[in-house]
């Protein structure tokens, strides 16, 4: 990224238009695809493949549509490394929250909840 | 410092540039940095509340699906395409604020704030129909309806529910709506429905439950109860953490969306005043990544909250 944008003169730069408007379009389409593809696969029972199958496709839909949003309506494809890395530190925090909470929850004895 | 000051007297200076800056691009950079940072925090803010979420629902995820079947799906859907819809007219806010032209900006700002306000009307309509129904999950908060839909079955208990953004007779009104008036909830008390039950007993016959479920929906405190027999009221309390979680995340989340439309607010006035030039429009990019983080949010919501449940009912609606 640091190389590209020295190639470019800084007139370039203040005029980065960056994917225009039918980008714009085109990343609001997927979006849109997205939530109807979200809604109809939650109708349909994907258990057969293993518990939770649902889940795990409508999380992975959800991280598409968030990162077409993050890239391109919030402009991160374009910006320096130290805006991608503060980005990509609060999906790491978030990671290591999940990881060290669930590794407790999942192996304790199920007598925890019993009330 | 003597240096710095004689470049700001002689040289050309963009108008929006603080003096503590090389440069426009610094500064944009800058700007995104701290707006990024509060980013960051806020990812840590929700993620508090979807790690509760997956405690919770690792533990009892056929209470989850029982609670999430009573949210109506084609209203968070349409709230879900409401929200992409004003994100792309605030990505467009910012592009036309990149060219400097103020009357795009001012359209596309009061199309962004139109847009926010349409999502938290759906999401009162929701409200309402979550209290009308009896899944509000605080006893005594939700619409009373009296034992055998009338009026006056049992007066004592209306004159001392009642609410204080409700008078006694709306308190009292028992509508004649047929399903209300088959399931009376005379104190307004957090309820599930029949068909919670049964998707409980479906996955007990199907030998799908968790160990927890096992414990928490079947025992006592002596233990399992005869006959594989079903406590219904440690069920409903575990329906119950399921809308606990669904107020408080759709709710926080409502709180973020009516502070983006003070911020929105604040940048149409800016813009109709035409302060947004190709040189300086970094308050509206920091405004566009709040709004779309927010937006953000909401596409882990919707699946998360409203869709979980809905592959057990086999094509059956709501």
């Amino acid at each position: 990224m640091a190389e590209q944008h020295n190639t470019h003169s800084k007139a370039q730069e203040e005029h980065e238009e960056h994917i225009g408007i039918p980008g714009y379009l085109v990343i609001f389409g997927i979006l849109v695809v997205g939530t109807i593809l979200t809604y109809f696969v939650a109708t349909i029972d994907l258990d057969w493949i293993f518990p939770g199958a649902n889940t795990l496709v409508a999380l992975l839909i959800a991280f598409t549509k968030m990162t077409f949003v993050v890239l391109y309506f919030m402009h991160v494809r374009w910006q320096s490394r130290l805006i991608w890395l503060t980005a990509l530190s609060g999906f790491f925090w978030l990671a290591i929250m999940f990881a060290f909470i669930m590794q407790d929850y999942l192996t304790r004895t199920s007598g925890t909840f019993t009330n | 410092m003597a240096h710095a000051v004689d470049t700001h007297e002689h040289h050309y200076h963009p108008p929006g540039l603080q003096h503590q800056f090389e440069d426009m691009k610094q500064q944009e950079e800058s700007v995104s940095i701290g707006m990024w940072v509060f980013l960051v925090q806020e990812i840590m803010f929700f993620g508090g509340l979807f790690t509760v979420y997956l405690v919770f629902r690792s533990r009892f995820p056929m209470a989850f699906a029982a609670g999430s079947n009573h949210l109506d799906a084609f209203w968070g859907g349409l709230n879900t395409l409401v929200l992409i819809v004003s994100s792309l007219t605030m990505a467009l806010t910012v592009y036309y604020a990149q060219k400097g032209n103020r009357n795009m900006q001012v359209i596309l700002i009061i199309l962004t704030m139109f847009f926010g306000t349409v999502f938290l009307g759906v999401k009162a309509i929701e409200y309402t129909d979550k209290y009308n129904h009896g899944t509000v999950p605080v006893d005594g908060w939700n619409k009373r309806i009296p034992e055998g839909g009338t009026q006056h079955s049992s007066p004592a208990e209306h004159s001392t529910l009642t609410l204080p953004f409700e008078t006694k007779a709306s308190a009292a009104d028992a509508e004649p709506h047929e399903s209300e008036a088959v399931h009376p909830n005379p104190q307004g008390r957090f309820r599930i429905e029949d068909k919670d039950l049964e998707l409980v007993k479906q996955a007990q016959e199907g030998n799908y439950l968790t160990g927890s479920e096992k414990i928490g929906y079947f025992s006592n405190g002596q233990g399992s109860l005869p006959n594989g027999q079903i406590d219904e009221a440690k069920f409903r309390d575990k329906v119950r953490i399921f809308f606990w979680i669904y107020f408080v995340m759709t709710g926080l989340h409502a709180l973020h969306m009516i502070i983006g439309l003070g911020v929105m607010l604040w940048l149409l006035w800016r813009a109709w005043l035409g302060s947004y030039t190709a040189e300086y429009f970094s308050p509206v990019e920091t405004a566009g990544l709040y709004w779309h983080f927010v937006d953000i949010v909401w596409i882990f919501l919707f699946p998360l909250l409203y869709l979980l449940g809905r592959h057990f009912l086999h094509g059956g609606g709501h």
